[in-house]
């Protein structure tokens, strides 16, 4: 005959539980553990990763870029902070931080030009040509990385992409769609016509004109009427070479 | 880079929106500021003194890139050397400019130092001779315009440092020095 539930029943069943729990809360323990220890050892192996190529990380900016992309993906920010074992160890804060100035510099010499709006490749050779006594190089992953990190100082920097090419912007000039297509469309000739952009973006007379307009407010344009066919063209400073030319003399 | 002769030229002067006038106020301060100094660079090293608006100067047209400076620009780049004191119309229909790369002042003071190191403190010379004599060749001197030196000479003549004599012409007129 099969027993009723009883009181013995019920302290046998909580018994069990505890044991479940218990045995459960040690496996938890273990795989954290193990977890902690495969961290930590993860982490001491970075270091010692770090330590040992040094002189790699500051000097070979596509190695620069790999050690970035592998600390992010285990959650180290080596540039988070200027004090530690990171900066300390590779004085990379140092570097970027160094950057950052350097491209804030620039663009503030190069605005008059080109009215804010700067390509990326184009702040690259200027901040390699102020830094040629400097032995380390300079790659266009280490600007956006700098100017990621000149974002806690406001909304100031920004980059913003464009066809193919990136350009950073240091005014606070809303770029809307219209504007970004039509330096899209200057990327080829560093020039477009009222009825270029009519005709490749098909917009209407007044929607080109509006935007163009805004473009020459802004400082990021400039009108050019010296063609001999008599067709004003608007060029734009940011997607020409051309823009070395200040703070190269000045 | 471009040149004209052995004149380096600066890299704005192959992009064609600089040889057009522009209409926001921002972008055309800076235009003016860099057409500015490339003519007062230029004249400086070229020892041109007197720039004629309707002539062929060359740095009013950019035959690489097809541009050249409307009479508008030309008038309006000059006229803001003019109001910084490093040009004069020679003109009242602004025809012609006379480019001041040194201020007549300056010019003055380089007349002096020529005076000094040449020992001419009480000497005669005519304007003629300073402008190409034998002493003042290989100085900023030699060659100068006529009109800025008589302008410096007239500062120095105020000042007591020499008399300006009057000849039968304007060839022979003379300086005594008595600096």
């Amino acid at each position: 005959m099969r027993r009723r539930p009883g009181i013995g029943g019920l302290q046998n069943a909580a018994a069990a539980r505890d044991q479940y729990r218990a045995l459960g809360q040690n496996v938890a323990q273990i795989r954290t553990d193990l977890m902690k220890e495969q961290l930590a050892t993860f982490k001491s192996q970075l270091e010692d990763f770090a330590r040992k190529h040094k002189n790699d990380i500051r000097k070979n900016p596509a190695f620069r870029s790999q050690f970035h992309d592998m600390c992010t993906k285990v959650g180290v920010d080596p540039l988070a902070s200027n004090k530690g074992f990171w900066a300390e160890l590779l004085g990379i804060g140092d570097f970027y931080y160094e950057l950052g100035v350097q491209i804030v510099d620039i663009c503030l010499a190069t605005r008059p030009h080109n009215g804010g709006l700067i390509n990326l490749q184009e702040l690259c050779n200027l901040l390699r040509r102020r830094r040629k006594n400097d032995r380390e190089a300079v790659s266009e992953d280490d600007c956006l990385r700098a100017i990621s990190k000149l974002k806690v100082l406001g909304n100031g920097f920004e980059v913003i992409s464009v066809g193919k090419r990136k350009l950073v912007r240091s005014v606070p000039t809303e770029l809307n769609k219209d504007h970004n297509e039509i330096l899209e469309l200057a990327q080829s000739q560093g020039f477009v016509t009222v009825d270029e952009v009519e005709r490749r973006l098909s917009w209407t007379s007044g929607r080109a004109i509006d935007a163009l307009d805004t473009l020459l407010d802004e400082g990021l344009a400039m009108i050019d009427d010296g063609h001999k066919d008599g067709i004003r063209r608007y060029w734009f400073p940011c997607v020409s070479s051309i823009s070395t030319l200040v703070g190269a003399d000045t | 880079m471009q040149k004209l002769g052995d004149y380096k030229l600066p890299q704005f002067f192959n992009y064609p929106p600089y040889f057009t006038l522009q209409p926001v106020r921002d972008t055309r301060e800076k235009q003016i500021q860099l057409w500015k100094e490339l003519i007062l660079d230029y004249c400086r090293t070229q020892k041109i003194f007197v720039i004629g608006l309707e002539e062929d100067f060359p740095l009013f047209s950019n035959p690489v890139i097809e541009r050249s400076l409307s009479h508008e620009a030309r008038e309006a780049f000059l006229s803001i050397l003019v109001s910084d004191g490093r040009a004069e119309w020679l003109d009242k229909r602004h025809r012609k400019c006379l480019i001041l790369w040194h201020r007549i002042q300056e010019w003055a003071n380089i007349i002096l130092n020529f005076v000094k190191e040449n020992g001419l403190e009480d000497s005669v010379m005519t304007v003629e001779e300073i402008r190409s004599g034998i002493e003042s060749r290989g100085t900023e001197l030699h060659g100068i315009d006529r009109t800025i030196l008589m302008r410096a000479l007239k500062l120095l003549e105020q000042k007591g440092k020499l008399a300006i004599f009057k000849g039968t012409t304007a060839d022979d007129e003379g300086v005594k020095f008595s600096i």
